[in-house]
């Protein structure tokens, strides 16, 4: 009886969320290569796709997201002002802010879908942020919003 | 909103004055064409009608079932409206407010030249809307409707009801503060009729806190039980001024990025990335609504379209043709209160 | 009695999937039944087509398994043989069955998932007492009380429901509702009173007689700029037809989980997309073609090729259409060539 129960536990805490991080080439991705080199540990939950700046990243890419089943998304990328291609970050910034409170209108749990500036000297600071964002998500379970899809 | 006068009696003055414009332009050869309503052959529908000569004016019609976005038909401009000899043709738009709203976006946006487009502009005094008393009225046929007083009189083959005016125009209507078309410097010209000067809107947008305060689960909830009986028709789509891409998101089919289908994963994508290409662009004329086949009120995502955008950018589309739309503009102070921070 | 349909569909359900109109958020849809007391039978006619038990608005063709690679395994339709009762369905979107049958079978494919639903359904329809104002079935050669296209026709009486089995299916039915009481003479009677009265009743007639002659030579006639310069190709007419079949078939990939399928949706020829070509061309540029389209369709291309109007007169896109473009209007411009026509020759 006693094993049973204790196995019963293990198996929830082990669920992991699976987050979708798009990380901007010259800041961001350059910052998670840092922390990795360093040896900064965090959690192993997010799967990396390299965009060359955060304004490729299209609100298509996130709902997208969201629909195919992924419990948490991040977009990261260069401080505003810091931008490779000067201004790509600030039209993403706009672009952020209007999906993110059209999400929760709809009634997205606000903590899915998070955006960040880290920059490719901040490895420690791009840990931390993926920390965070990975506690916010573990507390809202997995995505089973759009489970009809798949 | 407060009624003083009987809404059957303003809407007589606004569409005699309306019916003199339009004879007026036509005699002295100002335009070519009129756009306007016409009475519709079923109950609770308006007909948009074309006019090209003075004895046609007679059929012209105002009244509180002229949902239509007439700016639809001028961008992309219709075969009818162009002449194959002379070009476009001059043409003459009865305009209520969010129609005269719409013209001055799309010109901000780079798609119509007002030049040859007079607005003739009429103070719009709301829309009925129809879908909701048809559900209220049910399964009886509707064979009449017209306002008195302050009340919306609907007649069957047995049965009369009333409805009162306030509480059954469109939800958008209820909150609308730009009834007659806004007058821009740029086309001073371009006004017969009624017109008001607008600099900025004050809207606090009180019919929002209700559903803001909902827990998510119960917005989510909310949501999909209103969006269930969508079939994917895009009438909603085809009757918005705004949308006017020659390839829609979803038939895209390289990569296909939503699909088309029914299911209500499929429908909610539709709608949110619909939205999203809406943000400061919707002038909340509540055609979307108006035409849906199964009633779906979109109003609720229509207003929350209209509050992001005038919070953050104090923006609100169609009034002021110096400023540029929100998403098409960038700057170093943008707030940034929803990104993610270290503790 | 009106308040055995309970007991009609307990007995009927385990057998049979039962769909009967019901309230959807407002709309009266066809739908599957689940609880016997929620069927709405006091209505004019469903917003929703019947089309949609057999052709549904996504309707799955088949499901398949992959390896990461190559297709492993096709998963076809299972619930094909299932059986149907369609109770409650009015004369004209029961001839509308036949129209799509005709399409469904046509040629050499014929279409497995709609001609395998449509034998295995058996059809209850209800005779309508009171048409509404925009119906004009008597126009296209039907009737209010049309039953040749059912298999079991009720009449409403008011209190009760007078039966009768029209088709072989239909009589076998009956025969198994032991508890169905004989119709005496004083029903029939207002049977053919109800019968006569509801013909009387129809406000709308369109003269369609010979309409595919005046159609066929007048193609480019500039009267089609006239009828369709306020539509806006918004697709509603021809979804919530019940004669109209377009469809578009899509594949779905779930690449995470190595499955996908395919499916077909409703399709219209109103919108821009449905004739554009890969090289860019469109014949049907424009909403004028694209109006012509679907009118030639319904009252040309039909009786040319199946002899039969492609148009039941259930009136539904003369209360939905969102521009009020009516198609009693259309009709009687488009006959008033013939008589222009006629005039100039007689002059």
């Amino acid at each position: 009886m006693v094993t049973e129960l204790k196995q019963e536990e293990t198996l929830k805490d082990i669920w992991e969320p699976k987050i979708l991080a798009f990380l901007c080439n010259w800041c961001s991705y350059a910052g998670a290569d840092l922390a990795g080199v360093s040896r900064i540990q965090y959690p192993p939950t997010i799967r990396v796709v390299r965009v060359p700046c955060s304004g490729r990243v299209s609100p298509y890419f996130i709902i997208k997201g969201l629909l195919d089943g992924w419990d948490g998304i991040i977009v990261s990328g260069c401080h505003p002002g810091d931008c490779h291609y000067l201004t790509g970050n600030l039209v993403a910034r706009r672009r952020f802010a209007i999906l993110k409170e059209l999400l929760e209108f709809f009634g997205i749990e606000p903590g899915r879908v998070n955006f960040m500036w880290a920059s490719a000297a901040e490895g420690e600071r791009f840990a931390n942020l993926i920390k965070k964002a990975t506690e916010i998500v573990k507390k809202l379970g997995p995505n089973k919003k759009f489970e009809s899809k798949w | 909103m407060v009624i003083s006068v009987s809404i059957e009696s303003e809407n007589r003055d606004i569409e005699n004055s309306m019916k003199e414009t339009a004879r007026a332009l036509l005699k002295e050869k100002k335009v070519d064409v009129i756009i306007g309503y016409s009475k519709g052959t079923v109950p609770l529908s308006s007909a948009p009608i074309l006019i090209r000569n003075v004895d046609e004016v007679e059929r012209l019609v105002w009244n509180n079932l002229c949902y239509i976005n007439l700016a639809k038909y001028l961008v992309p401009r219709i075969p009818q409206l162009i002449d194959p000899e002379k070009g476009d043709l001059n043409v003459g738009i009865i305009t209520k407010g969010c129609v005269g709203r719409a013209l001055i976006h799309l010109r901000t946006e780079n798609q119509i030249n007002l030049e040859n487009v007079i607005m003739i502009g009429i103070p719009c005094n709301g829309i009925i809307n129809r879908k909701k008393i048809e559900k209220e009225i049910g399964e009886n046929e509707i064979l009449e409707l017209f306002t008195s007083g302050n009340e919306i009189i609907v007649k069957g083959k047995d049965f009369e009801k009333k409805f009162s005016f306030e509480d059954y125009v469109n939800e958008l209507c209820k909150v609308c503060k730009i009834k007659a078309p806004p007058k821009i410097k740029e086309l001073q010209g371009s006004y017969v009729g009624e017109c008001q000067e607008v600099s900025s809107i004050d809207d606090n947008f009180e019919d929002l806190t209700e559903f803001e305060s909902k827990p998510t689960v119960e917005k989510w909830n909310y949501i999909k039980d209103t969006l269930q009986t969508c079939t994917r028709c895009y009438a909603c789509r085809e009757a918005c001024p705004m949308c006017y891409c020659k390839l829609c998101f979803v038939d895209q089919n390289k990569p296909i990025w939503f699909q088309k289908t029914t299911e209500i994963s499929d429908i909610i994508s539709f709608h949110l990335v619909r939205a999203m290409h809406l943000a400061g662009r919707c002038v909340a004329c509540g055609a979307c609504s108006s035409v849906c086949p199964v009633g779906i009120d979109l109003n609720l995502i229509n207003r929350k379209l209209e509050k992001i955008v005038k919070e953050r950018f104090d923006f609100t589309s169609g009034i002021d043709a110096s400023k540029m739309p929100p998403m098409m503009e960038y700057s170093m102070d943008d707030a940034e209160e929803f990104m993610l921070e270290e503790d | 009695m009106k308040s055995e349909i309970g007991k009609l569909y307990i007995e009927l359900n385990e057998e049979f999937n039962f769909y009967a109109p019901i309230k959807v958020k407002g709309n009266l849809e066809f739908k599957k039944i689940l609880n016997p007391d929620d069927i709405v039978l006091d209505y004019y006619n469903s917003k929703v087509p019947p089309k949609e038990i057999l052709f549904p608005k996504t309707d799955i063709l088949f499901e398949y398994k992959t390896d990461g690679k190559n297709v492993t395994e096709i998963i076809e339709r299972t619930d094909l043989d299932e059986k149907n009762i369609i109770f409650g369905i009015r004369p004209c979107d029961a001839h509308s069955f036949v129209i799509l049958e005709t399409f469904f079978a046509f040629g050499d494919v014929e279409d497995e998932i709609f001609l395998k639903k449509r034998a295995n359904s058996l059809i209850i329809g209800i005779g309508c007492n009171t048409p509404r104002s925009t119906c004009f079935c008597t126009s296209i050669e039907g009737h209010p009380f049309m039953k040749d296209d059912m298999d079991i026709f009720l009449v409403d009486l008011g209190e009760k429901y007078l039966v009768e089995g029209i088709s072989e299916k239909g009589k076998e039915l009956m025969s198994r509702l032991k508890w169905l009481s004989d119709a005496d003479r004083k029903d029939i009677k207002k049977a053919r009173e109800l019968y006569e009265q509801a013909e009387h009743s129809i406000e709308t007639k369109l003269d369609l007689k010979d309409i595919n002659k005046i159609l066929d030579p007048h193609f480019e006639h500039p009267i089609w700029a006239e009828i369709s310069d306020i539509c806006i190709g918004c697709g509603t007419c021809s979804f919530l037809c019940p004669t109209c079949t377009c469809f578009d078939v899509i594949d779905e990939m779930d690449q995470y989980h190595n499955k996908g399928r395919r499916f077909r949706i409703w399709d219209t020829c109103q919108f821009c997309l449905y004739t554009l070509h890969t090289s860019g061309h469109n014949p049907r540029d424009s909403c004028i073609e694209r109006c012509r389209n679907r009118i030639l369709h319904k009252f040309c291309y039909y009786p040319e090729n199946y002899n039969m109007l492609g148009c039941v007169g259930c009136g539904r896109c003369i209360q939905l259409c969102p521009v009020n473009n009516d198609l009693r209007v259309i009709i009687e411009k488009l006959n008033s060539i013939k008589t222009k026509k006629e005039e100039k020759v007689s002059a």
